[in-house]
C-alpha cells in the first residue's frame, strides 16, 4: 500500500485542507478531515513531471491532490503522456552534456558546410523570375527616393561599356536576364551593384575611376558573378536561418536577445557576404580570362578605390561585408599570372 | 465587577488577562459568554493551542509557520535586520497593540509570493528542449515551450502552494504554425511582393484583436491556481474597440511615417502625436486585459490613469535626452582634442549611448510593471511590486555579459535570476478571505485534456 501526504483543492475555493491519500490495489482512498472518499485507480489524471516539483492528481470529483513526486505516480493516467519521455532526459546530467555537445556540432556544421550547401541547391531550383520585380522594385524605390540620379555619361562611354557588358554575358546560363544600368549617385560613390533579378546598376564614378575599360569590365564581371551565383536568394536563405537560430537560443532572453546575439549574428552574417565576395571574384576571374582579358585591371582598380579608408577597413575585417581589399587584390593578381 | 470568565475569550488572549466589565453588563462583548462577578482563571491563562506559528518579535502577532514575512514587516528569515531596526525603535507597547488592532480589523496580511527555481536545474530542461527543437527542425519548440511554462509556473508558489500550468503543447503547435505562415506571409510581401503589403497590413490590423483575445484567453484559462483556472472573457469587438477607438491616433500618425522621406515637419507631428497618445492607449490595453480576467467569479479592476503612464515614458525619454546630451557635450571635446577624425570616435560614443538606451529601457520595464500591479486588485487581493530602474539595467547588463563570456550556457542562469528579482519584489497582500473567490463550471480544471481542445484553441503569443 502507498501512502501519499499532501493538499486537497475542492475547486470550490481557493483553500489548501492537508489530505491523504492510499493507493490500495485497484482504489484510492482520499482522506481529508474526517470525509474520505474511494476513486477507481484507473480514473485518476496526474499531472506531467517537471523537475522535483510536487505533481497535481485530477480527481473524478472535479477535486485536486497535489502531493510531492513519488515514482508510484508514473503508473498512473498521465495528463501529458507525450512529455514523459521528455521529463526522463530533463533530469540527466549526461543528457545534458551530450545536448550541449550536440547544439555545438548542429550549429557548427550547419553553419559552415550545410546552410551554405543546402542554400546553394535550393536557389538553382528557384527560377531567377520570381527575383525579378524584387529588383525593379528596389531599382524604383532608390531612384524615388534620391539614391540614384540620371547618368551624366555621354552616349559613346555607355555604349561602349555596354558592348563589353555583351561580350561578358554571351554565352552564360542567365544570359536573357541581365540588365545593365548606368545611374549617378552622390551617396554610393563608386560603386557598382547586383540586383536581384540580373538587373546590375553602375555608377557614374565608377565609370570615371576607370582609368581603362577593361577595369570597368572587371567590375560587371564580378557583379555578374553575383548574379549567376544566385547570391541574393542564397543570402536571403541564409541568412534568414542565422537569424532564426539565434532567436530560437535566446527565446528565454528575449529582452537580451539583440544586445546578446547582434554582434555574433552579424559576424555571422558578414562571414557569408565576404564569402559571396570572394566566390563573386573568383567568378569575375575565370570569366575575364575566358574572354580573353586581364584580371591585373581588377587588381589595379580596387587597389585605387581602396587607397583613402584602408586602415578602418582592418579594423572592422570581422564585421564587414567585403573582404579586406588587399587578399582580393593579391587574389586577382594571382590569377593573371596563372 | 463581572469579569469574562472564558479562557479562550479573544480579549484575554489579546492581552493576557480576563476583560473587564462596567456593573450591570451580563454578556462579554468579545466572546458572549455570561460574565461571572469574580476574576476567574488568573493564573491559569491558556495557550492557544490550535494556533502553530511563531511570534512576531517585533510587533507580537502570531503568524503562520510557513510564512517567513510578519504583516508588519518582519522577515523571520533575515531576523538580524529586524532585530537592529527593532532596538534603535524601542517598541511601544500601547502603540503595537492599537496598530495590531487596526490590522486585525482590515485583516490584511502578506501571502508569501517565491519563485524556487535552480538554474542547475532549468539548465537540463532548456538545453534538452532546445537540442530536441533542433533535431526536429522548430516542430518540438511547442513543447519546448510547455515544458519551460510549466517549469516557471510549478516553482512559482503562492501561500505556498505552486501555481499550474494546464497548456498542452499541440494547441500551441497550431498557434505556432500560423504565427509562421502570418510571418512568412508579411516577409514575402514586404520583400517580394510590395502591391500586397497594404492588404497584408489591413489583414493584420483586422486579425489583431483576435489574436490578442485568444492568448489572454488560452493563457487564462491554462493558469492555474489551488484547482481553478482563471479565465479570460474578452469578445473580439471588446478587442477591437480598446485596440483601434483611441489607437487609430497613433495608427494614423505611424501611417504617415511611411513616406516621412524628407518631410520632416510632418515625421515630427507623427513623432508627437504617436509619443502624447500612445500611454493611453497602453492604458486602455491593460485596462482591457485585466478587467477581462477573472479567477473565482472575481474580475481585475485596473485604476491606474493613462497620466501615470505618461509619467513613466516621459521619465525615461528624460534619461535618454540626459544621456545624449552629456554624450554630445563629450564627443564634441573629444573631436575638438583630437584632430584627427576616425569612426573608432563614433563608435565610441556608442557605448554612452547604449548605455542610455538599456537604462531608460529598463526604467520603463520596471515602472510599468510597477504600476501595472500597484493599481490592479483581484477580489481581495492587491499587489506591491517594487522593481527598480537600476535594479533591472544591473540585471540586463550583468546577464548580457555572463550570457556572451559563456556563449550562451548561461542563459537559464539569467532567465532564474530574473524571475527571481521580480518574484522578491513582489508582495500580494490579502484583505479579506480567499474564500472568497468561488469556483464554477469556469475553473474547473477537470475538463482540459489534449484531446477536448477545440480548433480555435490556440496560443499565438511568442
Amino acid at each position: 500500500m502507498i501512502i501519499l501526504e499532501g493538499q486537497y483543492y475542492d475547486g470550490r475555493r481557493p483553500t489548501a485542507v492537508l489530505a491523504r491519500m492510499e493507493f490500495t490495489g485497484r482504489e484510492a482512498i482520499l482522506t481529508s478531515g474526517r470525509t474520505s472518499e474511494r476513486y477507481p485507480v484507473n480514473r485518476l489524471n496526474v499531472s506531467p513531471r517537471i523537475g522535483k516539483t510536487d505533481r497535481f492528481i485530477a480527481l473524478p470529483n472535479g477535486g485536486q491532490f497535489q502531493c510531492a513526486d513519488h515514482v508510484f505516480l508514473g503508473s498512473l493516467l498521465q495528463v501529458s503522456p507525450s512529455e514523459g519521455p521528455v521529463a526522463w532526459l530533463e533530469e540527466r546530467w549526461g543528457v545534458a552534456l551530450a545536448g550541449v555537445a550536440l547544439i555545438a556540432c548542429i550549429l557548427l556544421a550547419g553553419y559552415f558546410y550545410g546552410l551554405p550547401a543546402a542554400a546553394e541547391r535550393i536557389a538553382v531550383r528557384i527560377p531567377v523570375e520570381t527575383e525579378q520585380a524584387l529588383g525593379r522594385q528596389t531599382l524604383d524605390w532608390l531612384d524615388e527616393q534620391g539614391w540614384f540620379l540620371p547618368t551624366n555619361l555621354d552616349k559613346n562611354t555607355r555604349e561602349s561599356v555596354k558592348h563589353g557588358f555583351d561580350r561578358l554575358r554571351s554565352g552564360l546560363p542567365l544570359k536573357n536576364y541581365y540588365q545593365l544600368e548606368f545611374r549617378a549617385s552622390r551617396i554610393m560613390g563608386a560603386n557598382a551593384f547586383a540586383l536581384p533579378g540580373g538587373a546590375i546598376v553602375i555608377t557614374d564614378d565608377m565609370v570615371k575611376a576607370a582609368k581603362s575599360p577593361e577595369e570597368v569590365l572587371a567590375v560587371l564581371a564580378h557583379e555578374i558573378g553575383h548574379v549567376e551565383l544566385r547570391h541574393t536568394l542564397r543570402s536571403v536563405l541564409q541568412n534568414s536561418v542565422v537569424a532564426v537560430a539565434a532567436a530560437a537560443i535566446t527565446s528565454d532572453a528575449a529582452s537580451l536577445s539583440v544586445a546578446v546575439a547582434g554582434l555574433p549574428v552579424l559576424v555571422a552574417q558578414t562571414k557569408y557576404s565576404r564569402e559571396f565576395e570572394a566566390a563573386a571574384d573568383e567568378y569575375a576571374f575565370k570569366l575575364l580570362k575566358r574572354k580573353g582579358y586581364s584580371t591585373a585591371a581588377f587588381a589595379s582598380l580596387m587597389e585605387r578605390l581602396a587607397k583613402k579608408h584602408e586602415q578602418e577597413e582592418r579594423a572592422f575585417a570581422y564585421v564587414s561585408t567585403h573582404p579586406v581589399t588587399a587578399e582580393r587584390v593579391k587574389r586577382a593578381r594571382a590569377a593573371a599570372q596563372e | 465587577m463581572p469579569f469574562c470568565p472564558n479562557p479562550d475569550c479573544d480579549h484575554r488572549r489579546r492581552l493576557g488577562q480576563s476583560a473587564e466589565f462596567l456593573e450591570g453588563v451580563a454578556i462579554c462583548s468579545d466572546c458572549g459568554s455570561a460574565l461571572s462577578d469574580t476574576y476567574l482563571f488568573f493564573a491559569a491563562v491558556r495557550k492557544p493551542e490550535e494556533v502553530r506559528g511563531w511570534t512576531c518579535p517585533q510587533c507580537g502577532s502570531i503568524n503562520r509557520e510557513d510564512l517567513a514575512l510578519c504583516s508588519c514587516g518582519y522577515d523571520s528569515n533575515r531576523p538580524v535586520m529586524s532585530d537592529m531596526r527593532d532596538t534603535m525603535t524601542a517598541p511601544n507597547p500601547i502603540e503595537s497593540f492599537l496598530l495590531r488592532d487596526k490590522e486585525a480589523q482590515e485583516q490584511q496580511r502578506v501571502l508569501a509570493l517565491e519563485f524556487r527555481g535552480s538554474a542547475r536545474e532549468y539548465f537540463r530542461i532548456w538545453i534538452v528542449n532546445l537540442c530536441l527543437t533542433f533535431l526536429t527542425l522548430g516542430v518540438f519548440s511547442a513543447w519546448a515551450k510547455v515544458r519551460k511554462k510549466r517549469y516557471f509556473y510549478s516553482h512559482t508558489t503562492l501561500d505556498g502552494t505552486p501555481f499550474q500550468y494546464l497548456g498542452q503543447p499541440v494547441p500551441i503547435f497550431k498557434g505556432r504554425v500560423i504565427a509562421a505562415i502570418a510571418f512568412i506571409a508579411y516577409y514575402l510581401s514586404s520583400h517580394f511582393f510590395t502591391s500586397l503589403l497594404p492588404y497584408v497590413f489591413a489583414a493584420g490590423a483586422v486579425l489583431a484583436p483576435w489574436v490578442i483575445v485568444r492568448s489572454a484567453a488560452f493563457n487564462a484559462r491554462y493558469s492555474a491556481f489551488r484547482n481553478m483556472t482563471f479565465h479570460f472573457d474578452g469578445g473580439y469587438l471588446d478587442a477591437l474597440k480598446a485596440l483601434y477607438v483611441l489607437g487609430i491616433i497613433p495608427l494614423f500618425a505611424q501611417g504617415m511615417m511611411f513616406n516621412w522621406w524628407g518631410k520632416y515637419a510632418i515625421a515630427a507631428v507623427a513623432v508627437i502625436v504617436l509619443s502624447f497618445a500612445f500611454p493611453w492607449w497602453m492604458k486602455r490595453l491593460k485596462n482591457f486585459l485585466i478587467s477581462r480576467t477573472s479567477y473565482g467569479n472575481k474580475n481585475g479592476v485596473f485604476s491606474a490613469t493613462g497620466g501615470q503612464f505618461f509619467s513613466v515614458y516621459f521619465r525615461s525619454g528624460l534619461i535618454m535626452v540626459g544621456v545624449l546630451i552629456i554624450t554630445g557635450i563629450f564627443s564634441a571635446a573629444m573631436i575638438a582634442l583630437i584632430t584627427k577624425k576616425s569612426q573608432i570616435i563614433v563608435l565610441l560614443t556608442l557605448i554612452p549611448i547604449y548605455a542610455g538606451y538599456v537604462l531608460a529601457f529598463a526604467y520603463v520595464q520596471a515602472h510599468s510593471s510597477n504600476l501595472v500591479w500597484n493599481n490592479t486588485r483581484l477580489g481581495p487581493l492587491r499587489f506591491q511590486s517594487t522593481l527598480r530602474g537600476r535594479g533591472m539595467a544591473g540585471l540586463y547588463v550583468t546577464n548580457a555579459l555572463a550570457i556572451i563570456a559563456s556563449l550562451g550556457l548561461l542563459i537559464p542562469w539569467a532567465v532564474m535570476r530574473t524571475l527571481k528579482y521580480r518574484a522578491d519584489r513582489m508582495r500580494v497582500l490579502q484583505e479579506g478571505e480567499l474564500a472568497e473567490f468561488q469556483g464554477s463550471d469556469l475553473s474547473a480544471v477537470e475538463a482540459i485534456g489534449a484531446e477536448t481542445v477545440d480548433f480555435f484553441d490556440m496560443d499565438l503569443s511568442l
